[in-house]
């Protein structure tokens, strides 16, 4: 389809444990044509939270647009880029993010 | 959150009747809505709510009257159906409403908890069906959650950038008993808006407006949003620039001012238009860079940087690159920027005269216009000037989708935020009526009319039953080309005329008055142009009726200018097959 370089990035989104946040992310995805490469959902140590490991093949769209849609949806708390050498927060909505 | 906390916190009561206290203390006055099985528990309590709740012929209705209160008050606009297809004739104001980011709070009852998932007695995944065009919604399934959820529902709408939120509750929630419990705080940790933009960003903001010759202000529905209609007039008024209002942000800026060029866009005015195309800066505010405004988005304002201000952080780079991004509540942004403009113009005070030299020979050159039909018959766009003039700059518009639309966008003249509603990013024919029923019971004392399509007009005038039976009494002005008269135009022009279905013969069937007299409405009609001012002036005159205006109108009038689809918007036309004189512009 596009001859564009594609690039895959590795996301850690945290996102509230409820039932639909799946369907939310997926649908996100899937509706606003961004590449899911792989998804895996896991527990963390806050049973009110789970964490999802996306791999995102970026063609077409910029990584930032991703970002920025995926921390549009009210059950996403966090998003990190991570890489094997290190793991940088691109994006977090903590509190001290406001102001 | 404009709450307060009630004292029935602590108080035992059913899920309906916590559902009701909660709309209360989130401040509701009005809803608008139908019963059905699956939210009836929570209709007995209404009965006896505080709130007044108006009762819809469809629910489509109920959901375009919330957005159209929403869009007057600029409070949240709350609809109420119940489950399937109840539900289900939400979709389409909810998609409308997030399309325009409009404040929504939509309740629907479902089947009972146990009975989710059975494909049960109208049962629908409302939840999973509007994930795509809710801010946010939820499914509750149990009682203790109504007031937290309540109050959720309305801080999300009302906040950062507005939009719709759905709740679904299980109908065994609104029966059982539970200890009701407003919130005194809400702390949503994956929901945190900028609201105070950064100061690197003003700072920066600032600094690339005084360097710019040829800057101009894009004007986006934003402003209206968050109120910044006067904020907005200071910081033109400061630079001195140029103006341009989306079909979002009519009104955000008065019509009548001299640095106003008017719309951008498919139909926007030549020196709209053009001022994009040819600034060296676009200061964006509160606007997405649709493709109704950009045209082939390659083409669009080449030469141009980009200052966008916005509080969505995802429109920033969605469509254009931003030079300089501020993201932020949009009055706060201009708030902001103000003295720090100041500060650097004072540093470099750029000579805007060249520029706007231009773009005022631009739009005294090519002003909108329109030719009279030469069989005597009625002009669409006159109908629409006159209603406007007649009715003064305090009258509520809203309006269809089509042809109408864009003339009530060029031929009425807007002087103050929120005296125009349309669906801009949806495009919902059948929007006007409901719209306008909601804008009415916002204010009450505005004279609103609807410039409707005879198209849209039959796809949601039911509601003009609602409007004669509870004291709404809107204005509305069919303008009866007896065609869908956008696409026929599509038709003349790309498609070599072959009518495909967009004859209604609307000056057959339906009798319009008829029609409205019959739903309890006075019902006029006009065919001939020395009638039309009296005929304006009989509408105007009736105040405890809704009235129905059938404008029978010549169908080959045409919307220009013309952005065809998908061309750039240097190919503007400004009718067919004729382009501006460039030659003769100093551009």
């Amino acid at each position: 389809m596009t001859t564009a370089p594609r690039r895959q990035h590795t996301l850690e989104v945290l996102v509230e444990n409820a039932p639909g946040v799946l369907a939310r992310v997926a649908g996100l995805f899937s509706r606003r044509a961004f590449n899911i490469d792989s998804l895996n959902v896991g527990p963390t140590e806050n049973s009110s939270i789970s964490k999802m490991i996306i791999v995102v093949g970026v063609e077409g769209h910029s990584l930032e647009q991703v970002i920025a849609q995926l921390d549009k949806l009210i059950s996403v708390i966090s998003i990190k880029e991570i890489s094997t050498d290190k793991a940088h927060a691109v994006n977090d909505t903590q509190p001290d993010y406001q102001n | 959150m404009a709450t307060h906390v009630p004292t029935a916190n602590g108080t035992e009561m059913t899920g309906a009747t916590s559902l009701v206290k909660s709309l209360e203390a989130a401040g509701v006055e009005v809803m608008f809505g139908l019963p059905g099985g699956a939210i009836l528990p929570a209709y007995d309590p209404i009965f006896d709510s505080t709130i007044r709740h108006i009762l819809v012929r469809h629910e489509q209705g109920a959901g375009h009257a919330a957005t159209g209160y929403a869009q007057v008050t600029g409070k949240a606009g709350v609809c109420i159906a119940t489950s399937g297809p109840g539900a289900t004739n939400l979709v389409t104001p909810l998609m409308d409403a997030s399309m325009d980011s409009v404040p929504l709070v939509a309740i629907t009852g479902q089947v009972p908890s146990a009975a989710i998932g059975t494909d049960a007695f109208q049962e629908a995944d409302i939840r999973g069906i509007t994930m795509p065009f809710t801010k946010h919604n939820y499914l509750v399934t149990d009682p203790a959650q109504i007031p937290g959820v309540i109050a959720e529902a309305f801080h999300i709408a009302t906040t950062g950038r507005p939009g719709p939120v759905l709740v679904d509750v299980a109908k065994d929630a609104l029966q059982k008993m539970t200890t009701y419990n407003w919130p005194t705080s809400i702390n949503l940790a994956g929901y945190k808006p900028r609201v105070k933009p950064e100061a690197q960003a003003i700072t920066d903001a600032a600094a690339l407006i005084a360097q710019s010759s040829k800057p101009v202000f894009y004007v986006g529905g934003g402003v209206i949003k968050a109120d910044a209609h006067k904020e907005l007039r200071q910081l033109v008024e400061l630079l001195g620039a140029p103006v341009v209002t989306t079909l979002m942000a009519r009104g955000a800026f008065p019509d009548s001012h001299p640095l106003h060029m008017g719309m951008p866009g498919m139909h926007g005015t030549v020196a709209a238009v053009t001022a994009l195309q040819k600034a060296d800066l676009l200061i964006t505010l509160g606007a997405r860079f649709d493709d109704r405004v950009t045209g082939k988005l390659s083409t669009f304002a080449v030469n141009a940087k980009i200052l966008h201000a916005d509080i969505d952080p995802a429109e920033i780079g969605k469509n254009r690159h931003a030079d300089v991004a501020v993201v932020g509540d949009v009055r706060e942004t201009i708030t902001a920027l103000i003295p720090a403009l100041k500060a650097a113009l004072a540093k470099s005070q750029p000579d805007l005269a060249p520029w706007l030299r231009q773009m005022n020979s631009l739009k005294s050159t090519y002003p909108l216009g329109y030719d009279l039909p030469d069989d005597g018959s009625l002009s669409p766009q006159q109908v629409i000037q006159r209603i406007g003039q007649i009715s003064g700059t305090d009258t509520i518009f809203t309006a269809g989708v089509g042809q109408h639309q864009m003339w009530a966008s060029q031929f009425i003249s807007y002087e103050h935020p929120r005296t125009w509603l349309n669906s801009g990013g949806a495009g919902t024919m059948g929007y006007g009526v409901p719209a306008a029923m909601g804008a009415k019971v916002g204010a009450p004392d505005a004279n609103v009319w609807a410039i409707d399509g005879d198209g849209c007009f039959q796809m949601t005038n039911q509601e003009l039953v609602t409007c004669a039976l509870n004291n709404i009494p809107i204005k509305v002005a069919i303008i009866n080309n007896e065609s869908l008269g956008m696409v026929r135009q599509w038709q003349t022009l790309f498609y070599d005329g072959r009518y495909s279905n967009t004859s209604l013969d609307s000056k057959r069937v339906p009798n319009f008055p008829m029609l409205a007299e019959s739903m309890g409405c006075v019902g006029l009609a006009c065919d001939n142009p020395a009638d039309l001012d009296k005929t304006i002036e009989k509408a105007m005159s009736i105040n405890d009726q809704p009235v129905v205006v059938d404008f029978r109108v010549h169908k080959d009038a045409m919307v220009w200018p013309m952005v065809a689809a998908g061309t750039s918007n240097d190919e503007i036309m400004i009718a067919r097959a004729t382009a501006p004189d460039w030659d003769s512009q100093e551009l």
